[in-house]
């Protein structure tokens, strides 16, 4: 009877114990991002910190190559056992609801958001008023330029217009020494298209509005014939321009070694930069995108970063991915009121996009050189187009800008060109 | 055959044929069928709508649909001709000189020919990506100091298709070059006695002996080389991303890029649709080509 009775003791522990192990990993929640290891330690980090007081919730993260994501995200991360919340870029927004893989935000949750983020970042994480995603980072395109480079070809400060940056361009190019004036990109979409529309918008002009493309006004022209100019009369080699799957390559080892002069770049490489320079970051200076002679103060375009929360998960996988996130992106996660997400992205440069972050990063933004010329053109950025076929419409433009850089097109050919192909792929995806 | 004797037969093929069935034939007959629809990928068939024949004539129209199509199956043909023409006869170069008896060091040269062939992929795409770097690389490097300039490389429309074929070929040659070596083993050693007995130079028993011998050894080899050349997607993927212009855009990499980044699928299965029929009309071709050859 005794041994029956230890017997029914130990079953019973053991159950206690088993039931106990299930219900500590309820919820395996787990996380898709680009990130490099370093960044994707920190993210670790903070999850390992929310786990401490949430031990029913695993969250692991999984991370692959910016031009992986949108891929993985597709074929692995749009089944029930996909990745259960995925950082996104905005413009792939709309594509993704259409198809109903991202889940809407809950009521609560998007309540707060749309408190404590400014309405355009909500804005670009929302179809049909619908909120998708809790917005994060905010990026926007700025001149980088070298300060040896300026001060041997005696240039006291960063061209402000069109015309001093053609002038700068041309004093900073020296063939006998492999040196061009200002970096194109090519072979990566983002970074074709991103340094072009900024100038573009700094003239004035806009990709698309109301949902119809509008190269074909005067402000693209004169921005495709910038660009026709600078490949033209050498000021940037198209061969120095190559870019990889990982958003590094040719194009940044040029600007990293101090053989391109300027380049128009998005805050979040400074973490780039820093990797490639070390201590010679300091040589490298930012300011606001220079004006075209159609516009009137300088702009870049900005967009945005959300993590959305995987449509096909489990309820309970959903709550709780919505529940860390929800954490994550509040002020009580990180240092000084800050969100634990706005610590990471400074971390990496990036500019955090909650209001409050903001607030508690102020010394840290206004202390940072780099930063500089992003924090000045933040209020008059505009915003990347987010519309279906968005990513087409991203790839037919690279194409057309890249056979612009290597002389297959003029100015004019590929303004059309850019035009009709836009049309013609916004018009097929609102279908 | 007697029934019993039919039926376990069938019995005993079932599982096989079963299993290609499931795994071969039902994928295939899948991409057919929704090469006619327009799909989403991220959506279940049963939002696939028959659209007829209109994706085919979306991925050969003028639109950006279209041009994108065309220029990726050009390149991917020209991908495909270039490795071929320069991998069979390379290999076969290569094979005659490790079948060699005449000076040592053979298997050696055997074997770092074929250590190519096993380094993955990711590794050759990380150390090529940077021995073609422009202003930094190696290879520039080197060039220069036998006083040839500045070569483009992967930076350039005109150039980066053919670095793509020199990595491929630098790491496939290994593996045909032990398929030629194979088929110089299979040549009678007797052929060449008597032929050096009427006075045949080298080059004529290369030519009257050798490379007719070979012929079954390298129509094997072209067949696997067209293949693995129309398949070719890692290098594009991690180096270039069919770039610049569209330079290195090949099918394969096209399709992904259509039928999984953009989600749409019923066109991604035309162009695949379509990538295989190509295939199957260039094996024919080779096939009957090499049966001609035979007869004459």
């Amino acid at each position: 009877m005794h041994k029956i009775r230890t017997l029914g003791r130990t079953a019973g522990a053991v159950a206690f114990l088993l039931s106990g192990t299930i219900f500590a990993q309820a919820a395996d929640v787990s996380f898709l991002t680009h990130w490099a290891p370093d960044t994707v330690a920190k993210l670790e980090a903070a999850a390992a910190a929310y786990t401490q007081s949430h031990p029913d919730t695993k969250i692991t993260v999984r991370a692959v190559p910016f031009g992986d994501l949108l891929t993985t995200l597709r074929t692995s991360g749009g089944g029930a056992d996909g990745a259960t919340i995925a950082g996104i870029y905005d413009a792939w927004l709309p594509d993704l609801s259409k198809d109903k893989l991202v889940a809407p935000v809950p009521d609560a949750i998007a309540a707060d958001t749309k408190v404590n983020w400014p309405a355009g970042v909500v804005g670009a994480a929302s179809i049909g008023g619908v909120l998708y995603g809790i917005p994060n980072e905010i990026d926007v395109y700025a001149l980088n330029y070298n300060k040896k480079l300026f001060a041997a070809a005696g240039i006291a400060e960063a061209p402000k217009t069109w015309d001093e940056f053609l002038v700068d361009a041309e004093k900073l190019t020296d063939k006998s020494k492999g040196q061009q004036g200002f970096g194109m990109i090519n072979s990566w979409a983002a970074g074709v298209l991103h340094p072009f529309s900024s100038l573009l918008v700094s003239n004035g002009g806009d990709l698309v509005v109301d949902g119809k493309p509008t190269l074909d006004s005067d402000a693209a022209k004169q921005t495709f014939e910038l660009y026709e100019t600078l490949i033209s009369k050498g000021y940037s080699d198209p061969a120095m321009a190559t870019a990889d799957a990982n958003t590094t390559g040719p194009f940044l080892d040029n600007f990293v070694s101090g053989k391109t002069g300027m380049i128009i770049m998005a805050n979040w490489w400074e973490s780039a930069l820093k990797g490639g320079m070390g201590d010679a970051l300091a040589d490298i200076a930012t300011a606001p995108i220079p004006v075209g002679p159609s516009g009137d103060v300088p702009r870049s375009i900005s967009y945005s970063w959300m993590t959305v929360v995987n449509a096909k998960a489990s309820a309970d996988e959903q709550a709780a991915a919505w529940d860390f996130l929800n954490w994550l992106n509040g002020p009580d996660s990180g240092p000084n009121g800050a969100s634990a997400m706005g610590d990471i992205l400074m971390s990496m440069g990036i500019l955090p996009s909650r209001t409050s972050d903001g607030a508690a990063f102020a010394d840290r933004l206004a202390g940072d050189p780099f930063l500089t010329g992003y924090t000045e053109t933040l209020a008059n950025a505009k915003g990347f187009p987010v519309v279906l076929g968005g990513q087409e419409f991203s790839e037919a433009l690279q194409k057309t800008l890249e056979a612009m850089q290597f002389g297959q097109l003029t100015a004019a050919d590929a303004q059309k060109t850019a035009q009709d192909d836009a049309t013609e792929i916004l018009a097929r995806n609102a279908q | 055959m007697q029934l019993s004797q039919r039926r376990s037969a069938i019995a005993m093929l079932a599982p096989a044929t079963g299993l290609i069935a499931v795994f071969i034939m039902v994928p295939m007959l899948l991409t057919i069928w929704l090469s006619f629809q327009n799909w989403s990928t991220q959506t279940g068939f049963s939002t696939a709508r028959f659209v007829g024949v209109q994706n085919f004539l979306d991925i050969f129209s003028q639109t950006t649909i279209g041009r994108d199509f065309k220029a990726a199956l050009v390149n991917t043909s020209l991908y495909t001709a270039a490795s071929v023409a320069i991998i069979l006869p390379l290999s076969v170069a290569l094979g005659l000189l490790v079948h060699q008896k005449v000076a040592p060091g053979g298997v050696f040269l055997r074997t770092v020919l074929f250590s190519t062939y096993m380094v993955p992929m990711i590794a050759v795409a990380l150390v090529w990506s940077k021995l073609y770097s422009p202003t930094e690389g190696p290879l520039n490097q080197m060039l220069g100091w036998i006083g040839i300039g500045r070569q483009t490389w992967l930076s350039s429309p005109s150039t980066a298709l053919v670095s793509i074929v020199i990595l491929n070929v630098w790491q496939q040659v290994g593996y045909f070059t032990v398929l030629a070596v194979a088929g110089l083993t299979q040549v009678p050693e007797a052929l060449y006695e008597a032929a050096k007995l009427d006075g045949a130079n080298p080059v004529q028993r290369f030519f009257t002996i050798t490379l007719p011998l070979l012929g079954n050894t390298l129509l094997f080899s072209a067949v696997i080389a067209i293949i693995n050349a129309v398949q070719v997607f890692e290098p594009v993927a991690l180096i270039t991303q069919g770039g610049p212009v569209n330079a290195t855009n090949v099918l394969t990499y096209h399709i992904r890029r259509v039928g999984i980044e953009r989600a749409q699928g019923g066109l991604g299965s035309a162009m695949a649709v379509t990538l295989m029929l190509a295939l199957i009309v260039a094996i024919a071709l080779l096939f009957a080509v090499s049966r001609r050859a035979d007869r004459t």
